[in-house]
């Protein structure tokens, strides 16, 4: 593991799970839960007869930034892609349910704590969804998941990261869009189902994975911000998106129902009003809402370096 | 002194030139323009049986509309051809041996369709003549394999039939001149055509009949690297060469090859190269395609000149943007030239560096597998030292100095020595051993019906390999045990490797014929992805200040 100060600068994109992890926290304030020497491992590939890691593909951790308590959950892609199952699910499950009992045990032991004391969860995602070799078990971890974050709202901000190679797609896809927040970077991709099961499911014409600019202006953080998808976008390296999460960790729970995509009447209306304007533009390609949104030049906003689209883009309003 | 009837004629190829283009002239109009629908019709016209041709198959653009017309004749009149041409990537041009319509092959790089080539052979549908290198292919162009008939493309013709190549000229100038000069007939697919050309390439009176072809030419990305895939192990190897050879020799006069550790060392010219104090004394002149990852070597200063054997995709504007560097036209863009870059490749280098598939435990390279017959374009050419070669540059000298058994053959005269460094992993791709006790082209010329097993570069002329072992500075050794005992100390634990003797090992070492990396100091910690200067294709974009457009599937923002 490089030292902390080299993780900061690290590329995001390029960094294993546990470097994402150690580095996203106050240097010397990381305790992992349920590390490597721990061994819990997935009993579903062993009987399969497949590899398994001691960490099950994902990293659980606590730490600081700050004054804030930040439990951190961080997927591993080079591990059967990232892909949930039963112990790693149950990982999340009780990582989340952790800072939601140490935040209400906090709230009724301090009653004047501050925003900035109380604790969040950051999930770095790098996962395709369930992990196929324990379906069942990673389907009902979706789901448990979902409930924590369901429980979790009001209390606890979970704030999303994707940057990674993999991605975020497939039923985690689901669980990020759930989540209060999602900071992602040019190099992220947010989505339900994968490119590659779009061409195989409806075709080449419909979606042509092997066109990675399409894949990317279709999924990727840039078009993902446009959208609204996304909340903050920044640079690829650990430090900025630890800096994105230091901004966020000190707002009252409150200010993250804004950021919200799903879960209350008004997010549930927006949405709906995004599915009728699809429905009227028929857009053939992410660049036509790019220009709905008041990008008169969607061309060169793929290109253009990121701080200048920043300060440039118009992001779509429904 | 009398004449008589019997008189000798001298001109029964120009002749025999008019009387087909005659019988095409129906289908051809103004600005020598015809119709994609006669395509099959006019190929019919001027092409006979047994005739000699060539379609433009490049490393990169392809002649590929005139390639499937070609496959559609009437195979009853149109056979037997002899088929002479650079490459052979494309289905349809191998698909022409199996339909019955070309009987020869001369080529010099095979790609994708290796495989078939080796199958036709053995079930006897093709008649191979020889591999060659381009060099040699061109110039037997120009001796005993002239085409009668070329099938050329270029990007763009005006309205009198003037041709724009550009970017990719590549291999059309030479083709046109041989063919068209020994009064052969040349036909070409364009992209547009324009009233007005940026400049003209090849002169309309050098073009018989041109057609705008229904689809763009196709074009392969081939020289793009993704920094993103570059390994650490390469990294260290690059970091090796860099120290151990480019600081050691000083190297001006560059070409890298197509793999991932010369992309890693283009990469690692602005980060560990200005460390070791390098910029201005290595890489000032390269013969390369313009690949992207020598765009932060370029910004930053490293680089002289470049001339290029093709284009690359995406680059266009970057070079255009640079022509102090690279060579373009009064338009503003890149020419290339194959037949001129490979020259330069083969007399004016001081080093060429490249990988390759196996080593055998003498030195002798190929990448030619047993089924495959694949050729190797212009590795020869570079990676071997030029005999001819009589002009004088440091490296070069001091190269051959380094030979202790130069005065066996040359007495007392002194002489110089390219470097030819072949630079790879013990153990490559699909992890097979790259050291092996015998090539693979041994297997292939006995599969294949070869009278010499295909070697890329000869154990002679190889003087350096660089491994994650170390170095083994083959120049050095005075005798081909010495040689073998080299290859052995950093071949690692393949079959050759585990056959190295220890205490031999460590003589070498003393003798600095063997570096390690610690005998060389690189700390094989710092071999590690922040040390590139770029660490993605979309740094490579920053880096050209926006001007590389990189192909869509490079993308990943």
């Amino acid at each position: 593991m490089p030292k902390w100060n080299d993780l900061q600068e690290q590329s995001f994109l390029e960094s294993d799970a546990r470097a994402r992890a150690v580095g996203l926290v106050d240097e010397g304030t990381y305790t992992e839960l349920a590390g490597p020497f721990d061994r819990f491992y997935s009993p579903h590939l062993e009987v399969l007869g497949e590899a398994v890691e001691f960490d099950d593909g994902i990293v659980t951790a606590v730490g600081k930034i700050g004054k804030t308590p930040v439990f951190v959950i961080s997927q591993e892609g080079r591990f059967i892609g990232g892909s949930v199952g039963e112990v790693g699910g149950a990982k999340m499950v009780n990582t989340i349910r952790l800072a939601i009992e140490f935040h209400d045990k906090l709230v009724a032991d301090y009653p004047d704590i501050s925003d900035e004391e109380k604790p969040v969860v950051v999930i770095s995602f790098e996962t395709g969804g369930v992990r196929l070799h324990e379906s069942n078990a990673g389907l009902l971890a979706h789901a448990e998941v979902m409930d924590q974050l369901q429980k979790a709202r009001h209390k606890v901000p979970v704030i999303t990261l994707i940057g990674s190679k993999v991605g975020c797609f497939g039923g985690m896809g689901f669980v990020a869009a759930a989540t209060d927040a999602i900071v992602m970077s040019e190099f992220g991709r947010l989505g339900l189902t994968g490119p590659e099961v779009i061409e195989q499911e409806m075709g080449k014409e419909e979606f042509d994975s092997s066109d990675r600019a399409l894949v990317f202006r279709t999924t990727g953080g840039r078009h993902k911000y446009i959208m609204g998808d996304c909340n903050v976008l920044v640079h690829n390296t650990i430090g900025a998106f630890r800096e994105a999460v230091a901004k966020l960790a000190v707002l009252p729970v409150s200010e993250f129902e804004k950021m919200r995509r799903i879960g209350s009447p008004e997010a549930v209306e927006r949405q709906l009003r995004a599915v009728a304007l699809a429905a009227e533009m028929q857009p053939q390609d992410a660049r036509d809402v790019w220009v709905k949104a008041g990008n008169p030049d969607p061309v060169a906003l793929t290109d253009i370096p990121l701080d200048e689209f920043l300060a440039d883009v118009k992001r779509l309003s429904v | 002194m009398s004449t008589n009837s019997t008189e000798k004629k001298w001109d029964r190829r120009s002749a025999d030139t008019a009387e087909r283009l005659e019988a095409a002239s129906r289908y051809i109009g103004p600005g020598k323009q015809f119709k994609p629908e006669d395509t099959v019709a006019l190929l019919e016209a001027v092409i006979r049986a047994g005739d000699r041709v060539n379609i433009e198959g490049n490393n990169q653009k392809q002649a590929d509309f005139l390639a499937e017309c070609l496959n559609k004749v009437d195979k009853s009149r149109i056979h037997d051809l002899h088929m002479v041409q650079s490459a052979v990537p494309l289905p349809v041009h191998l698909d022409l041996f199996e339909n019955g319509i070309a009987k020869k092959l001369d080529f010099a790089f095979g790609g994708p369709q290796a495989g078939r080539v080796a199958k036709f052979i053995s079930e006897g549908k093709l008649e191979l003549g020889a591999i060659h290198t381009y060099l040699e292919l061109f110039g037997r162009y120009f001796l005993d394999l002239t085409p009668k008939v070329s099938l050329i493309c270029a990007y763009k013709a005006d309205r009198e039939g003037n041709l724009y190549t550009g970017f990719n000229t590549e291999d059309t100038p030479t083709i046109v001149e041989a063919t068209k000069f020994r009064q052969g007939i040349v036909i070409a697919q364009v992209n547009e055509i324009v009233d007005k050309l940026p400049r003209v390439d090849i002169p309309a009176d050098w073009i018989d009949a041109v057609v705008e072809s229904p689809r763009p030419f196709f074009i392969e990305p081939l020289f793009t690297r993704d920094p993103g895939l570059v390994t650490e192990s390469q990294i260290l190897l690059a970091m090796l060469c860099l120290k151990g050879i480019y600081a050691e020799y000083e190297v001006k006069r560059i070409n890298h090859g197509i793999g991932f550790l010369t992309s890693a060392i283009e990469l690692l010219l602005p980060t560990y190269g200005e460390e070791l104090g390098l910029k201005g004394k290595a890489c000032t002149h390269m013969i390369l395609n313009p690949h992207p990852t020598m765009i932060p070597a370029i910004e930053s200063g490293w680089v002289d000149t470049i001339h290029c054997f093709g284009g690359e995709l995406g680059m266009e504007k970057y070079v255009a943007a640079r022509p102090d560097v690279f060579f373009t036209g009064p338009d503003g863009t890149l020419r290339s030239n194959r037949a001129y870059a490979q020259t330069a490749g083969h007399y004016a280098l001081d080093m060429f560096i490249g990988g390759t598939l196996q080593i055998d435990k003498y030195g002798n390279s190929s990448t030619a597998t047993a089924s495959r017959v694949a050729g190797f374009g212009g590795a020869p050419n570079m990676g071997c030292d030029a005999k001819g070669r009589r002009h004088v540059t440091d490296s070069w000298l001091k190269c051959g100095k380094e030979m202790p058994t130069l005065d066996r053959q040359i007495g007392n005269m002194p002489r110089g020595k390219r470097l030819v460094v072949q630079g790879v992993e013990t153990f490559g791709e699909g992890r097979a051993p790259v050291f092996v006790e015998e090539l693979d082209a041994w297997k292939l010329a006995e599969n294949a019906n070869l009278d010499l097993p295909p070697v890329m570069i000869y154990g002679d002329d190889l003087t350096h390999v660089v491994t994650e072992e170390g170095i083994a500075y083959l120049n050095r050794c005075a005798d081909i045990d010495a040689r073998m005992a080299a290859i052995r100390a950093v071949a690692g634990y393949t079959e050759i490797g585990i056959k190295a003797n220890p205490d031999e090992t460590r003589q070498l070492r003393e003798a600095g014929i063997v570096k390690t990396p610690e005998d060389l100091g690189v700390d094989r910690s710092r071999a590690n992805r922040s040390l590139l200067a770029a660490r993605n294709i979309r740094d490579l974009v920053s880096w050209s200040g926006g001007l590389y457009n990189p192909p869509a599937r490079f993308r990943n923002w």
